[in-house]
């Protein structure tokens, strides 16, 4: 099964609290993916800390191939316990994907994960039993292409209560809303941003308790191949190019010579146009057989900011606003962010002359640079990265 | 009449957009637009001096401030030199 996992997840604080009582750790295998939402008893500092212990627990155990039985036995003998309430309380969901499609979730207090298959909402069998005085829901399926899954904290199914919804946003109408927006959006990131976004909007802006989403969606692999910069030999302009057209691969150029070089060999020309849609950065040009090409080195360093706020967790609508945009820029981000498992960069190290030119008011011999911050920004990101020189 | 503007990344800094504004306002103003096509390029390989324009196939170094004289002595020169050949 060729197929990979794109996950990400957004919380709301309580009002008030600088920390978030709900926490998500998205781990990497060689063989897996898993997925661990906590949400510790109460808020601030106390449930950051359960929800914290939780989930570093739980992730680490799983990584080592613990049973579900241990970790729960481990949690339950580890967490502090509260004071006020004489018990130590965080309820996590865990959503583990095998490369070979197996899958398995297990939650504990949690609202249920909604679970998104060929377009509907589906009831997935479950069967319960109870470990160390918790009970616990266990699942075992296999994921398809396009599946799509839900976790979340009380506080999603909560929004609103008392302001505008006498019973807060309920389960059933949070999957319906979640149903419509998993149709016409295609990344984990913006589902999630999509969907906290209508929690914080139910709130009011005044979150009533911490509120967490993480979303995972299984897609095809995707590579896409980015090539920038002449070869530091001329002789292997040919080489690289060749190299960077095969396989079926998004395709983008980043630079104004390297265009010119891909048009030569591949004997296509190219179309440059003059809309100026951002003031800061040159137009984008058409190459057929090409899917994007743009200007270098301040198209990328464009590129890199943006990359650079997603990793921070800065993504609100007005960050998907900047990532819809239809500067180059904007648009190689969109593509690294939302349409990319596998990163193919094909860097020529050629030096620019131009480029050294010092009384340009902006830096331009720098794209060596700009070229290993993306790597770094993309393997952040938990795609597979591939860089090669030329 | 073609007219040919770098858009690379060094002219861009040098003024490119501007140019390619002003130009744009001058061809309408003087209701040239079907006479003059104004097309972008990447690199045309003279970056060291200023923003690359080609008119045609002869290439000029331009600053944002140069392009009304630009405009007149060449572009202009050039229309109506056209005029009397025909």
């Amino acid at each position: 099964m060729n197929v990979s996992i794109d996950a990400s997840f957004k919380s709301l604080n309580k009002h008030h609290e600088e920390l978030c009582g709900d926490k998500v750790e998205i781990l990497k295998t060689e063989n897996a993916n898993i997925m661990i939402l906590a949400d510790g008893m109460g808020s601030g500092v106390k449930a950051n800390i359960l929800a914290t212990l939780t989930s570093k627990i739980l992730g680490t155990m799983f990584l080592n191939g613990a049973g579900i039985d241990e970790c729960v036995e481990t949690i339950a003998s580890t967490l502090p316990v509260c004071k006020e309430r004489e018990i130590a309380y965080s309820t996590f969901s865990i959503l583990q994907i095998n490369k070979n499609g197996e899958a398995y979730l297990v939650e504990f207090d949690n609202p249920m994960c909604v679970f998104i298959r060929e377009g509907r909402l589906q009831k997935m069998p479950y069967t319960e039993r109870t470990i160390a005085g918790k009970q616990i829901r266990e699942y075992h399926f296999r994921v398809q292409l396009n599946d799509c899954f839900i976790i979340m904290s009380d506080g999603v199914i909560h929004a609103g209560v008392g302001q505008f919804l006498n019973f807060g946003w309920t389960w059933e109408s949070m999957a319906e809303y979640a149903l419509k927006e998993t149709k016409i959006t295609l990344s984990a990131s913006r589902l999630a941003s999509i969907l906290i976004k209508a929690c914080d909007d139910l709130y009011d802006k005044v979150p009533g308790d911490d509120t967490t989403i993480a979303v995972a969606r299984i897609i095809n692999v995707k590579t896409v191949n980015l090539y920038t910069g002449p070869p530091a030999d001329m002789t292997s302009d040919n080489q690289l190019i060749h190299e960077f057209m095969e396989g079926d691969a998004i395709k983008i150029i980043c630079g104004g010579t390297s265009a010119n070089i891909a048009s030569r060999i591949l004997d296509k020309p190219i179309k440059t146009s003059l809309e100026y849609v951002d003031a800061t950065l040159p137009p984008i040009a058409y190459i057929e057989g090409i899917d994007l090409v743009t200007e270098g080195v301040l198209t990328l360093t464009r590129t890199l900011s943006l990359l650079k706020q997603y990793i921070k967790g800065n993504i609100d609508y007005n960050f998907f606003d900047e990532l819809d945009k239809e500067n180059g820029g904007s648009k190689v981000a969109k593509i690294i962010i939302e349409s990319c498992t596998v990163f193919n960069l094909f860097v020529g190290k050629a030096m620019n002359e131009a480029h050294q030119n010092t009384d340009l008011p902006f830096d331009l011999s720098i794209r060596m640079n700009l070229v290993e911050q993306i790597k770094e920004a993309a393997l952040t990101m938990g795609k597979e990265v591939h860089v090669k020189y030329y | 009449m073609i007219i040919t503007i770098c858009i690379g990344s060094s002219c861009h800094l040098k003024g490119s957009r501007e140019i390619v504004q002003k130009l744009e306002n001058l061809l309408k103003l003087h209701n040239l637009n079907e006479k003059v096509e104004l097309v972008g390029s990447f690199c045309i390989g003279n970056c060291k001096s200023g923003v690359c324009v080609k008119v045609d196939n002869e290439l000029f170094s331009l600053v944002p401030e140069d392009t009304e004289n630009f405009f007149t002595s060449e572009i202009l020169r050039r229309l109506t030199y056209d005029c009397y050949q025909l």
